[in-house]
């Protein structure tokens, strides 16, 4: 089977625009910023009370120095039908850091600390935005499990909440008692 | 000065010797105790953070401290009265606002015996957490600043208005009023309106602040312009009760 000469000048313009289309891509994404975010959980199961850090990593891997990114961690509950979005200043974390620059290769390692004050199943995400891009960068989200502690240790507390009342009952019996006394005697003298 | 100084001893015996005295600190101390207890023999509750339980622990303090304010605050002048005893107070050489001033003073009193009582609660189920310390100082702050406040208030109603009952009623209708946006939930207390109500109701003021320190560490820069509110109301109160004892009537 013949293709006509123009078919043939056709399929070659077609390949040759192919061809430079792909080529063109990968060079314009390398031209700005291209940034990786991952974040690392840490070893160990965790427990409420716990401050474990996540290890974050944000890292440049364009040709062009990021500028001005602003990474944030969002932290979302994973119980079964109460799934939720968890209010990070109730777990004493730092919510969000501004990075400067960040050089073509470079990385930039952070610990993101959190007061875990609650059992249940979490997961947790870092999210870069770049000023430049107009779609943040999300890492995966690491899900993790907070096992539960009881926090209130009743051989503390049980002691205070029964002996301080009755402590004030003895300490102000034995006023009563001491003033009752006092005024007899004073009565008895007269 | 030297007027002051025997009226302050009286109401200090009124309150630490006297039955009325003795019945307060014991009620005091059986709340904080059930309220204890509940915490460890509740299973969910027993779960909460540290944190949590200590701005819980202290928020009951604080309705505590206002409560007794109120009620103390309201006898001042008005309870006197009832009992026809304000008359021979009258003629002590002081003036209507030395004897305000003792009355004050015995509320201080009174709230620094609460505190006092309420420490080995908040140490007991805050030790193991964070921010005790911080706790303790700010419940002292807020704490004082209430009770100058509610009592402050219900004293110059108590000078102004001639039976307890009526003061006592006024008062505790206001501290309901002033406590009930607090039922609403933090949610609805984020709207704009729930905003607003929070920043005019100083009792809010002071239970936001305690969240700030005790749950959320935040310092005191953060907490700046609600103890600036409380202590604006405060200084209010304290200008009426001036004016309101400045001739007092038996």
């Amino acid at each position: 089977m013949k293709f006509p000469v123009w078919k043939n000048l056709a399929l070659i313009m077609l390949a040759a625009g192919v061809w430079l289309a792909a080529s063109a891509a990968p060079a314009a994404a390398g031209d700005g910023p291209a940034l990786k975010v991952t974040l690392h959980p840490p070893a160990g199961g965790l427990q409420m009370g716990d401050t474990p850090n996540f290890l974050g990593v944000v890292t440049n891997l364009g040709r062009q120095p990021a500028q001005g990114l602003v990474v944030y961690l969002s932290l979302v509950s994973l119980a079964p039908g109460d799934e939720h979005p968890v209010d990070l200043e109730d777990w004493s974390a730092q919510k969000a850091l501004r990075l400067d620059r960040l050089n073509p290769g470079a990385s930039d390692y952070r610990p993101w600390g959190m007061r875990l004050i609650a059992a249940g199943k979490y997961g947790v995400a870092l999210t870069v935005v770049d000023p430049r891009e107009n779609r943040p960068i999300v890492s995966d989200l690491v899900p993790f499990e907070v096992q539960p502690k009881a926090t209130l240790i009743a051989g503390r507390v049980l002691p205070v909440a029964l002996g301080e009342p009755l402590f004030i009952l003895l300490l102000w019996g034995g006023m009563v008692f001491y003033s009752f006394r006092s005024y007899h005697k004073q009565k008895e003298e007269e | 000065m030297n007027a002051l100084l025997p009226l302050i001893k009286r109401e200090f015996q009124e309150d630490f010797k006297a039955s009325r005295g003795g019945v307060f600190l014991l009620l005091a101390a059986l709340v904080l105790s059930a309220f204890a207890v509940l915490l460890v023999s509740n299973t969910e509750l027993s779960l909460l953070d540290n944190a949590q339980a200590v701005y819980l622990m202290a928020g009951i303090v604080i309705a505590l401290a206002a409560l007794v304010a109120v009620i103390r605050g309201s006898d001042g002048f008005a309870g006197e009265r009832d009992r026809e005893t304000l008359e021979p107070l009258l003629l002590a050489p002081i003036t209507g606002r030395g004897l305000a001033a003792a009355k004050l003073c015995g509320l201080l009193c009174s709230w620094l015996a609460l505190f006092i009582l309420a420490l080995p609660y908040v140490w007991a189920v805050g030790s193991a957490g964070q921010n005790l310390l911080p706790a303790v100082q700010y419940l002292f702050l807020t704490g004082t600043l209430m009770v100058l406040l509610f009592g402050g208030a219900a004293l110059a109603l108590s000078a102004k208005m001639r039976s307890f009952k009526s003061v006592l009623s006024l008062g505790l209708a206001a501290l309901l009023l002033l406590g009930s946006p607090m039922v609403l939930g933090p949610s609805l207390r984020q709207s704009a309106v729930g905003r607003m109500l929070d920043l005019a109701n100083p009792l809010a003021a002071a239970l936001n602040t305690l969240d700030s320190v005790i749950i959320d560490s935040q310092g005191l820069s953060w907490q700046l312009a609600r103890l600036t509110i409380m202590g604006c109301y405060s200084l209010a109160v304290l200008w009426f009760l001036r004016s309101a004892t400045r001739r007092l009537e038996p």
